[in-house]
């Protein structure tokens, strides 16, 4: 019989909320090799130096500036992972300047990663993840039956979903912005991937994600759906989208999935040791903060609220283990910088965050 | 580790994290060996081995923003163990043994 209750408490990996576990808790000796494996990881560093990504960022900005570069274009590579566990895949199918395939995972990886790269470029002069030309690499036909897309640090990964529950997730626009913004978020904030910080870091990439989309679709704030995942789920699934910007909570209600988890509001926030904290669920709080803001300031939301959020991930502020009202106050600053302290934008910022309850 | 009597190999399965993470789907899923046909169960105790899963050294690591975390654990002839592997898994025979027990737990699973 299977008794799902004995544990043989050996761990080969482990998650960063465990080992934050037995940094406080544990005997001398694992505390100590917890805090070191908390030390070296370079996503939980408390502390950005001062050396770090952002200097090339400028230096890379500078050289824009003094227009001695031509306009950067993406330098992508598409492979086929063949249904194997295995990233990077073994066959490129697809290279920069080829024509489509007609393979649609590959295709739509080719295009996703090309969205991106334009938001970042035309909206905010990041050049790629980096914002040094980084060339961006993907795997498509990831493992078998994978519900999954995520950045391993190098590259996207993608999954062809289940076919029962999901789709390819190379078929969400969003979900490719979402995934190649983690890039970006680790090369400048750092946020470590756990609890609020955590939460706050998968916002970013759902902000920055649905802003690829609403781009390339030519959306303004008050015309774009603020669906995160839509068209992931298969028809069998009672749900419009994986998330709701909008209305957090909201966006699917099915027999076999549940309803969706996120809280919209800090009275709602979720305490869990899921899913690293809770970091796809909390994350509906800045994300309706996010859309509040956007629809508050009009127009497009690439380009002013987009802004604020943007310069208030690169500002030296943001750092490792920054929470929701941390970074709720750089991105009022950072409204109050741009558009002026008293100007409409700076008061819709502080007004998005104080509507989910956290200032 | 109560019942080791009782336990006549099994593989065990818990998916955690993702970016279409849903708590709904997040429970554990156990498959006894004796539900899987002889062969299956040959090739599951062969890509154990290949990837050491037994005797494996514990390497910390923090999971990737919408990587999975796998709680994998396989008890076979005797020996058991449960351990938690984040993505991305770079070695090849760790990431074909977790795929297999994923395949299996979700085609044979139930507690
Ligand atoms: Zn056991
Ligand atoms: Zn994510």
């Amino acid at each position: 019989m299977c008794t799902l209750t004995h544990r043989h408490a050996i761990h080969c990996i482990l998650p960063p909320y465990i080992l934050s576990r037995i940094a406080e808790h544990g005997s001398p000796e694992l505390r100590g090799k917890a805090i070191r494996a908390l030390l070296v990881d370079p996503s939980i560093r408390m502390v950005r130096a001062t050396t770090a990504g952002p200097v090339i960022g400028s230096v890379a900005r500078l050289r824009s500036a003094a227009g001695n570069v031509l306009t950067p274009s993406p330098l992508r590579t598409i492979r086929d992972a063949k249904g194997k566990p295995e990233a990077p895949g073994a066959t490129v199918v697809r290279r920069e300047g080829e024509a489509p395939t007609g393979d649609p995972a590959v295709d739509e990886a080719y295009d996703g990663l090309g969205a991106t790269f334009a938001l970042y470029w035309e909206a905010y002069q990041r050049d790629s993840i980096d914002d040094a030309g980084l060339p961006l690499d993907a795997t498509v036909h990831y493992d078998q039956d994978y519900d999954n897309a995520f950045w391993d640090g190098t590259q996207m990964v993608f999954g062809d979903g289940d076919g029962e529950l999901f789709n390819r997730f190379t078929l969400a626009l969003d979900v490719i912005g979402h995934e190649l913004t983690h890039g970006v978020t680790e090369r400048e904030a750092g946020l470590a991937y756990f609890n609020q910080s955590g939460a706050l870091n998968e916002s970013i990439s759902d902000v920055f994600g649905s802003l690829v989309k609403q781009k390339a679709l030519g959306q303004d704030a008050a015309a774009a759906d603020w669906l995160i995942g839509e068209g992931l789920f298969t028809p069998k699934v009672k749900g419009s989208a994986l998330r709701s910007m909008k209305a957090p909570g909201t966006a699917y209600d099915d027999p076999v999935l549940g309803k969706d988890p996120q809280p919209a509001h800090m009275d709602d926030f979720v305490r869990t040791n899921q899913d690293n904290g809770g970091v796809h669920i909390n994350s509906g709080i800045p994300n309706r903060a996010f859309y509040l803001a956007a629809t508050a300031i009009g127009g497009n939301a690439w380009d002013r609220a987009g802004t604020i959020w943007y310069n208030a991930l690169l500002d030296p502020n943001v750092r490792a283990n920054t929470d929701f009202a941390g970074f709720a106050r750089v991105t009022v600053d950072v409204a109050g910088r741009l558009y002026g302290a008293g100007s409409a934008d700076a008061t819709a910022v502080g007004a998005a965050w104080s509507d989910v309850g956290v200032s | 580790m109560t019942d080791e009597a009782g336990c006549g190999g099994e593989a065990r399965m818990r998916v955690d994290g993702g970016f279409a993470h849903l708590p709904g789907r997040a429970s554990d899923s156990c498959v006894p060996l004796e539900r899987l046909p002889g062969d299956e169960r040959a090739e599951l105790t062969r890509l154990a081995d290949a990837a050491g899963f037994f005797d494996c050294a514990p390497e910390p690591a923090v999971a990737r923003p919408d990587a999975r975390t796998y709680t994998i654990g396989l008890t076979i002839d005797g020996r058991s163990r449960d351990l938690q592997v984040a993505e991305p898994i770079r070695d090849p025979a760790l990431a074909a043994l977790v795929s297999t027990v994923r395949r299996i737990t979700r085609e044979r699973g139930g507690v």
